[in-house]
C-alpha cells in the first residue's frame, strides 16, 4: 500500500489553480438535478412495463412470473439453453425463492464456493448458463447491478456462453441514480460492482452490432413478483 | 504507438486520406448511425440541455478542486489494498509499469481499450521489456494485429477497415480460415482472447471515471473485455488521466449516462464496472494487487490556462461524429491517436504546435462539435484560441498573411481607407474574369478559384446604388 | 420602423443585388431604411484567423458607427452573430463592451428581424418553382435563428421548399478556410453540391453570402443548372 509522488504532482495542479494544496472537503453543491426527474413517480408496476419494453432494445429475453411460479419459469428458461452445465452463486435469497431443491439436485448444476478456489473459474468458463440475481435493477436501462463477494465471483457473470439474471421486483429502481445513492450508503463498497445491460456485444466491425463478444452470448430476465 | 501516429506533413496526410474511399463511405456512414443514435438517446430525456449543464459544471467542479480530489482517491485507493503512482511524465508511467512487470516476472500482459496507455507509448515499453501485449477490444485487437495500425476514431478505433481487410489479417496471423462475415469474425477474436485472458500475468486497463470517496474506477465497454482483464489476471494495473474522476457514485452515474449516450446512444453500454482495490479476503477471482497509475504528461500545464475547458472531456467522440471536416479527412489525417474537434484542441497542446499546427485551422468553424458536446466544451472557440496563440503569442504565423490581415485591421477600422480600397477593387480585378465572375483569380484567389467561381466585385458598389436609390426617394 | 442596414462587405462589394432586394424587401414591408456610410466589415476575417488585435479596431469602429441606429438588420447570420459577440470579445475593456452590448441588443439577421420584431410571416413574394435552403452554421448554431427564413420561404406564392439533405452539414466556406484548406473545402462542398442536386430543384437558398459564394462559386464551376438566391433575393420577387 504505498503513494508515490503526490506531494509534488498536487502541489503543481494547486499552483496551476492559483493556491496552496488543499486537503478541505469541497462543498458538492449542484444547480442541475435532471437525474431525478427520469420515471419519476412511477409505480413498481410501472417500472416493471418500462423494464420489459426495454429488454427488447438489448436483445435480452424476459419473463415475469409470481414467486410460486418461478421453479416452473425457471426450469424453462434453462430449457431455452438447452440446459447443461451451469453455475450459480452462493445466495440465501435462491432459497427464498423456493429454487434450492431445483439447483442443488442437478448435478449439472455448481455453487460457487471459495473453498474450491480456482475450480470456480473453471467451472465458469466451462458453463452453459450463468445464474446470479440481481441486487438492484434499473428499469430505464434494463440493468442489473451485481455486487461481487467470496460467494458471488466476477467471472460467474463473463464466462459462462449463457447467462440468466433472477430479479426480484422489490430491487426495481428509476434508474442508475437510485443505485448510485443506494450503494453510497454502503458501509462497505464491494471490490467489484458490475451493472450489467444485457449480453456483451460489439460494432468494431463495419459498425455493425454483434451480440456476444467476450462476455456471454444470450441472457435472460427472470423478473419474480412477490420478492 | 506513441500520441503521434505519422511522421508525413499534414498536407500530404491529408491527400492520402482524401483519396480512400472506403475509409470515407466507412466514416460517413458510421457517423449517420452515431448521429442518430445520439440524437435520439438525447431526445429521450425529453431536458438534454439541463443534462449537459448538470454535466459541465460537474466536470468544473472537478477541476476547480483536482488537487483535493486526487489527494481523497489516493488515500481511498490505498484504504482498499491499492498502490498509487503519481506519473508527472510519460517515462515516469511508464518505467512504474515497467518495473511492476518485472517485479511480477511477467510475461504476458491483456489491455482493455485507454487511450491514455496509447499517448504514452505503453505497449512499446512493455514489449522492449520482453512482455507480449495483447490488446482485447475488438477494434484495438485488429489494429494490434495488423502491424500496429493506428486508431482513426477515439470509440471505434478500427472504423476506417472494412470486414474483408480484416478478415486477411485474421488469416495472415493467425491462420484463420473461416468467412468475413462480422458475427465469424468476432468468434474467431472471442476464442482467441479468452485463452489470453485465463493466461495473462498481468491486466491493464484505463479509466472511464474514479470516483474519489470510494478509490474506485469505473470502466464503461459492451464487450465485456475490462472486466476479464480486471477478474483474471493476478495483477491490476488501472492508468488514467489525471483529470478523468469525479467526487462520489452519485456524479460518476450522471457521466456515464452522459457518456453512452452521447458516445453509442445507448442508455447505458452492456457493461458498466465500478472496480475498488485489490479482491477481498476470500474471494476467488479479482486481482490479488492493484496499481492505479495517475498520469499528468501535460495536463497540469492546460489547467489553469485558457484552454482548461478541454480537460472537461469525457472521451465520447461525439464532437468526431458530428465533424464535416472528419467527415471528409477520416482520422489518421490529424496525425494524432486524438482526431476531430477534440483532436484538433489537445493534440497541439499535449504535443505542441511543431507537430499540429495546421490542426486548430482544419476547421470551418460550423460549431456543431461545440452543440453536441454534453459536458459544454466550446471546442470551435478553443479552436479559435489556438489560431489566436499560434499568431500573436507564436508568431508563427506565414508573413504574407500577417500582413493582408494587419492591412485588413487597418482599412476596415477607418471608413475612408475602406472606400477607397473597395472602390479600386473592381479596377483591380477586371483583368481576372469576365465581368461577371473570376476564373483564375490572382494571389490568395487562386486557391478559391481553382475549385470555384468568383463573383467579380459590383460594377456599381452596393453603397453608391444606395445613394442614388435615396436620392431618387427624395425625389417622388 | 427606422432601420439602420449592416450590408457587410461581401455584400458591398461583391453582392449588391442582395443589398438592393434587403433594401426594397424592408421599404415593402414598411421600414425606412438608412445605409450609415462608414460601415466596413464585421471583423470576422481576422478575428476568425487568429489576428485578435487586428480585429478590435474593425469591432469598435463598427460599435460607433452604429450607435444612432435604432435596430442594426443585416443580411447575414455569421456577420450578425459577430456583432453578437463584440461583447464577449471586448470583456476586457469596459467602456467598450457596454458599448457593444448596445450593439448586439438591437443587432438582427434579416430573416430574423422580420419574424421576430415586424411580425410578419407573408412578405407578398411570388415566385414560380422548386427551392431548397441551406441552413448555414452560424447563422443556425450560433445565432440560432433556426426557423424563421423556412416560415418566410414558405409563405412564398407559387415556391416549394424541399427539404435538403444533410442540411446540417457546413459547405465548407469557413471563410479563410475555404482557400487555406483548400482540398477539404473542395471535398465538403462538393458533398452539398451533390445534396442540393438530388433535390431536382431550380434554386438553391440561403441566408449568408459567403456560403453562397462558396456553393454557387461551385455549381458555377460544374455547369449546373440551379441557381443561387440569397433569401432576400426571393423574397424580393413581387
Amino acid at each position: 500500500m504505498t503513494i508515490a509522488n503526490r506531494e509534488h504532482f498536487l502541489t503543481n495542479i494547486a499552483s496551476r489553480l492559483g493556491r496552496s494544496p488543499s486537503k478541505e472537503k469541497p462543498k458538492r453543491i449542484w444547480k442541475y438535478n435532471p437525474q431525478a426527474m427520469v420515471l419519476k413517480d412511477y409505480s413498481q408496476d410501472e417500472l416493471v412495463q418500462v423494464l420489459v419494453k426495454q429488454c427488447a432494445n438489448i436483445h435480452t429475453a424476459v419473463m415475469t412470473c409470481t414467486v410460486e411460479e418461478l421453479p416452473h419459469t425457471f426450469q424453462k428458461a434453462m430449457e431455452s439453453y438447452g440446459n447443461g452445465t451451469g453455475i450459480y452463486s452462493k445466495d440465501p435469497r435462491f432459497g427464498d425463492m423456493g429454487l434450492t431443491s431445483l439447483l442443488t439436485l442437478n448435478p449439472a448444476l455448481h455453487e460457487w464456493d471459495y473453498e474450491k478456489g480456482n475450480a470456480n473459474i473453471k467451472m465458469a468458463e466451462q458453463a452453459n448458463i450463468g445464474i446470479v440475481i440481481s441486487d438492484i435493477t434499473l428499469a430505464e436501462s434494463g440493468t442489473i447491478v451485481v455486487q461481487t463477494s467470496k460467494d458471488n465471483g466476477r467471472t460467474l457473470s463473463y464466462l459462462p456462453s449463457n447467462s440468466i439474471a433472477i430479479i426480484p421486483k422489490s430491487t426495481i429502481v428509476p434508474r442508475m441514480t437510485q443505485a448510485a445513492q443506494q450503494l453510497r450508503a454502503n458501509p462497505v463498497t464491494a471490490s467489484s460492482i458490475h451493472f450489467i445491460t444485457g449480453p456483451s456485444n460489439s460494432a468494431d466491425i463495419e459498425m455493425k452490432l454483434v451480440v456476444g463478444v467476450h462476455g456471454p452470448i444470450r441472457m435472460t430476465y427472470l423478473i419474480v413478483e412477490g420478492i | 504507438m506513441s500520441m503521434k501516429i505519422s511522421n508525413e506533413q499534414f498536407p500530404n496526410r491529408l491527400e492520402e486520406n482524401i483519396q480512400n474511399e472506403f475509409m470515407r463511405n466507412a466514416v460517413s456512414s458510421a457517423q449517420h448511425r452515431f448521429q442518430t443514435r445520439r440524437a435520439a438517446a438525447a431526445e429521450q430525456l425529453g431536458n438534454w440541455e439541463e443534462w449537459r449543464n448538470h454535466g459541465e459544471e460537474i466536470r468544473q467542479h472537478v477541476l476547480a478542486n483536482l488537487d483535493y480530489y486526487l489527494y481523497e482517491l489516493s488515500e481511498n485507493v490505498v484504504k482498499q489494498g491499492g498502490h498509487v503512482f503519481f506519473a508527472e511524465t510519460a517515462e515516469e508511467a511508464n518505467d512504474y509499469i515497467v518495473s511492476i512487470a518485472k517485479k511480477k516476472q511477467a510475461r504476458k500482459i491483456v489491455k482493455a481499450k485507454s487511450m491514455v496507455t496509447e499517448e504514452i507509448s505503453l505497449n512499446d515499453h512493455l514489449e522492449q521489456a520482453g512482455c507480449e501485449v495483447i490488446e482485447t477490444d475488438l477494434g484495438e485487437y485488429i489494429l494490434q494485429l495488423d502491424d500496429h495500425d493506428p486508431p482513426s476514431h477515439i470509440v471505434t478505433p478500427a472504423l476506417h477497415k472494412n470486414k474483408e481487410q480484416i478478415r486477411e489479417v485474421f488469416a495472415e496471423k493467425n491462420g484463420y480460415t473461416q468467412s468475413s462475415v462480422p458475427e465469424d469474425l468476432a468468434l474467431h477474436a472471442r476464442q482467441v482472447l479468452r485463452e489470453h485472458f485465463l493466461t495473462a500475468d498481468i491486466g491493464i486497463t484505463g479509466c472511464n471515471f474514479a470516483v474519489a470517496e470510494t478509490g474506485s474506477i469505473c470502466l464503461v465497454t459492451n464487450e465485456g473485455n475490462a472486466d476479464l482483464v480486471s477478474a483474471l489476471p493476478k495483477t491490476q494495473i488501472s492508468v488514467m488521466g489525471m483529470e478523468r474522476l469525479v467526487p462520489t457514485f452519485e456524479e460518476m452515474e450522471v457521466l456515464v449516462s452522459l457518456l453512452t449516450r452521447s458516445a453509442v446512444g445507448q442508455k447505458l453500454t452492456s457493461y458498466i464496472t465500478v472496480l475498488t482495490g485489490a479482491k477481498k479476503a476470500l474471494e476467488v477471482d479479482g486481482p490479488e494487487e492493484f496499481h492505479l497509475v495517475i498520469v499528468d504528461n501535460g495536463r497540469s500545464s492546460i489547467l489553469g490556462s485558457e484552454f482548461e475547458p478541454i480537460l472537461q472531456c469525457i472521451r465520447c467522440a461525439a464532437c468526431i461524429n458530428v465533424c464535416p471536416v472528419y467527415r471528409q479527412i477520416g482520422g489518421h489525417s490529424y496525425g494524432s491517436i486524438y482526431s476531430g474537434p477534440i483532436g484538433a484542441v489537445l493534440s497541439p497542446l499535449l504535443g505542441g504546435y511543431d507537430d499540429y499546427k495546421e490542426l486548430p485551422y482544419a476547421s470551418t468553424l460550423c460549431g456543431a462539435c461545440t452543440d453536441v458536446c454534453p459536458v459544454k466544451i466550446p471546442l470551435h472557440q478553443l479552436l479559435l484560441k489556438h489560431r489566436e496563440v499560434i499568431v500573436e503569442r507564436e508568431g508563427r504565423a506565414p508573413i504574407s498573411e500577417a500582413a493582408l490581415m494587419n492591412a485588413f485591421g487597418f482599412g476596415t477600422a477607418s471608413s475612408s481607407l475602406y472606400r477607397f480600397g473597395s472602390k479600386m477593387a473592381s479596377a483591380v480585378m477586371k483583368p481576372f474574369g469576365n465581368g461577371e465572375t473570376i476564373s483564375n483569380g490572382p494571389g490568395p484567389l487562386k486557391a478559391w478559384t481553382d475549385i470555384r467561381e468568383f463573383p467579380a466585385p459590383n460594377k456599381e458598389r452596393f453603397r453608391d446604388w444606395f445613394e442614388k436609390h435615396k436620392k431618387e426617394g427624395d425625389h417622388s | 420602423m427606422k432601420i439602420s442596414l449592416f450590408a457587410t462587405c461581401l455584400v458591398d462589394l461583391f453582392q449588391s443585388n442582395i443589398g438592393k432586394s434587403t433594401v426594397e424587401l424592408l421599404e415593402r414591408l414598411g421600414c425606412s431604411v438608412d445605409f450609415p456610410k462608414g460601415q466596413t466589415c464585421c471583423g470576422q476575417p481576422a478575428y476568425n484567423s487568429g489576428y485578435v488585435k487586428a480585429s478590435r479596431d474593425t469591432m469598435k469602429h463598427t460599435i460607433r458607427t452604429f450607435e444612432n441606429a435604432q435596430y442594426v438588420v443585416c443580411p447575414s447570420g455569421s456577420c450578425a452573430y459577430m456583432l453578437k459577440e463584440y461583447p464577449h470579445l471586448l470583456e476586457d475593456e469596459p467602456y467598450w463592451q457596454e458599448r457593444a452590448q448596445m450593439l448586439a441588443l438591437k443587432t438582427y439577421e434579416l430573416t430574423q428581424f422580420i419574424v421576430d420584431v415586424l411580425k410578419i410571416e407573408d412578405v407578398g413574394a411570388k415566385l414560380e418553382g422548386t427551392a431548397t435552403y441551406h441552413p448555414s452554421c452560424h447563422m443556425t448554431r450560433l445565432l440560432q435563428v433556426q426557423s424563421a427564413p423556412i416560415t418566410l420561404l414558405r409563405h412564398v406564392k407559387g415556391l416549394e421548399v424541399i427539404e435538403l439533405p444533410l442540411k446540417e452539414n457546413c459547405c465548407g466556406f469557413g471563410g479563410t478556410f475555404s482557400v487555406k484548406m483548400s482540398a477539404i473545402s473542395e471535398q465538403m462542398v462538393d458533398e452539398k453540391v451533390a445534396s442540393i442536386q438530388s433535390t431536382g430543384v431550380h434554386y438553391l437558398v440561403g441566408a449568408d453570402a459567403g456560403c453562397l459564394m462558396n456553393i454557387g462559386g461551385r455549381m458555377k464551376r460544374q455547369n449546373l443548372q440551379v441557381e443561387t438566391k440569397h433569401i432576400a433575393e426571393i423574397l424580393n420577387m413581387v
